[in-house]
C-alpha cells in the first residue's frame, strides 16, 4: 500500500465508486491487489452493442501511472479494435510518447495525466465508433466495413447470448 | 611413379576441400532445426510450426495471462523455440507481433482435448468463442436469480448510484460485487422486456 502505484490506484477506486461514470463499474478483484481490476462497460445506446455488458481486466504494472494498464474484455467481443483473445487495442493504452509510425498523436497515447476512468470512457466510445485504421481483429473489421447488417446481427446475437436470453 | 605423384598433389588439396565443405554441409543440416530464425517456408521449421512446443507455450501462457497462446506460439516458432527469448520481447516495450492469420498451428487451449486443426476461423478465435459460452449469468453466479418472475427487490437508480465509499474493506467489496451483479441483472432485464416487446 505504500508504493505510488497503489495509492493512486486506490484513489482513482475511491473516484470510481463515489462518483462513477454512466455504465461504468470498476475495481480491484481483490483490494489485496490493487494491480488486478475487473471493470465493466455498458454496451453504448443506438449501437448494436446496446444492452450488453462487457466485462474486462485491467492489469496495471508496477510502474503506473507511469506505463498504461492493459485492457482484456472477458469471454471476447466482436469488434475491429478487440483482439480475438479479448485484448482491446486503443491509442489512450499505448506507451507513452510519439508513435515511432507517426500514426497516433503523442496527446492520444497513455500519459500519466490519464486515469482508468478516461480509460474506460476512450474504450466506451470505441465500442461505439470502431477505428477501421488499425484493426486488431481483421474479420471482424472486413466484416464491420463490407457487410455492416451482418456485423450487427452478430454482436446483437451475442449481447443477448452473453446475458444468458 | 613419377606420373602418380602429380596426380597425388593436386588430389589433396582437392579431398580437403571437399571434406571441408562436406563438414560444414552437415554441420549446417544437423543445426538447422534448432537455429534461430531459419527460414519461415522452409519444410522443417513449417512442420516445427504445425506442433509447437506444448510445454513452453503452457510456461509463457502462465506468465503472461494476458497474451493469446497463439501469439506466443509465432514468437516461439521465429526464435526458434526459446522461451527466455519471447519473454524479453513481451517484457520490451514492442511486445509480441500479431502471427499472420495464415499461420494457424494447432495448439491445444489448456485443459482441453486438442481440437482438430481450424480453417480459416482461427485456433484463437475458437478459443475466445469457447469462453463465450460461459455467460455473465454463469460467471456472476446469477442463476438463482433470474428465470424467476423477476420480482426481487429491484434497487432504484438513484440507490445504486449512491453507492457511498465505506471505510471497511469488505464492505467495499461486497458493494462493488452487487453493483457489478446489479449491472448484469439489470441489463438482462431491460434486453428481456425488449425482446418481449418485439416479439
Amino acid at each position: 500500500m505504500n508504493s505510488v502505484a497503489s495509492k493512486r490506484l486506490f484513489q482513482e477506486y475511491k473516484h470510481l465508486t463515489t462518483d462513477p461514470p454512466d455504465g461504468i463499474t470498476a475495481g480491484p478483484v481483490n483490494e489485496d491487489d490493487l494491480f488486478v481490476w475487473e471493470a465493466m462497460i455498458l454496451g453504448p445506446e443506438g449501437t448494436p452493442y446496446e444492452g450488453g455488458v462487457f466485462p474486462a481486466e485491467l492489469k496495471f504494472p508496477k510502474d503506473y501511472p507511469l506505463m498504461p494498464p492493459t485492457m482484456r474484455f472477458l469471454g471476447g467481443v466482436w469488434h475491429p479494435n478487440v483482439y480475438p483473445n479479448g485484448v482491446v487495442c486503443i491509442s489512450i493504452l499505448h506507451p507513452p510518447g510519439d508513435d515511432p509510425n507517426h500514426y497516433e498523436q503523442a496527446s492520444e497515447r497513455w500519459s500519466p495525466i490519464q486515469s482508468v476512468e478516461k480509460i474506460l470512457i476512450s474504450v466506451m466510445s470505441m465500442i461505439a465508433e470502431p477505428n477501421d485504421e488499425s484493426p486488431a481483429n481483421v474479420d471482424a473489421a472486413r466484416m464491420w466495413r463490407e457487410r455492416r447488417p451482418e456485423f450487427e446481427k452478430r454482436v446483437r446475437a451475442d449481447v443477448r447470448r452473453s446475458l444468458g436470453l | 611413379m613419377a606420373e602418380s605423384a602429380p596426380q597425388t598433389s593436386i588430389n589433396i588439396p582437392q579431398i580437403i576441400a571437399v571434406a571441408f565443405v562436406g563438414f560444414f554441409a552437415i554441420r549446417w543440416f544437423l543445426n538447422k532445426p534448432s537455429s534461430p530464425g531459419s527460414a519461415p517456408g522452409s519444410s522443417s521449421s513449417s512442420q516445427r510450426g504445425q506442433q509447437p512446443d506444448l510445454t513452453k507455450i503452457n510456461q509463457l501462457a502462465t506468465m503472461f495471462p494476458q497474451l493469446d497462446r497463439r501469439t506466443i506460439a509465432w514468437d516461439l516458432h521465429r526464435n526458434g523455440g526459446s522461451v527466455p527469448a519471447t519473454t524479453e520481447r513481451v517484457l520490451s516495450e514492442r511486445g509480441l507481433d500479431a502471427p499472420p492469420v495464415t499461420w494457424q498451428p494447432n495448439i491445444p487451449a489448456p485443459g482441453q482435448q486438442a481440437p482438430s486443426a481450424s480453417v480459416g476461423s482461427g485456433g484463437a478465435r475458437k478459443e475466445g468463442s469457447g469462453r463465450k459460452e460461459d455467460d455473465l449469468i454463469t460467471r456472476y453466479n446469477l442463476q438463482g436469480r433470474v428465470g424467476g418472475k423477476g420480482k426481487e427487490v429491484v434497487p432504484s437508480e438513484e440507490e445504486q448510484r449512491k453507492s457511498a465509499w465505506s471505510s471497511d474493506k469488505a464492505a467495499r467489496a461486497e458493494g462493488l460485487r452487487k453493483r457489478r451483479e446489479e449491472m448484469v441483472l439489470a441489463a438482462r432485464r431491460k434486453l428481456e422486456a425488449k425482446g418481449a416487446e418485439g416479439a
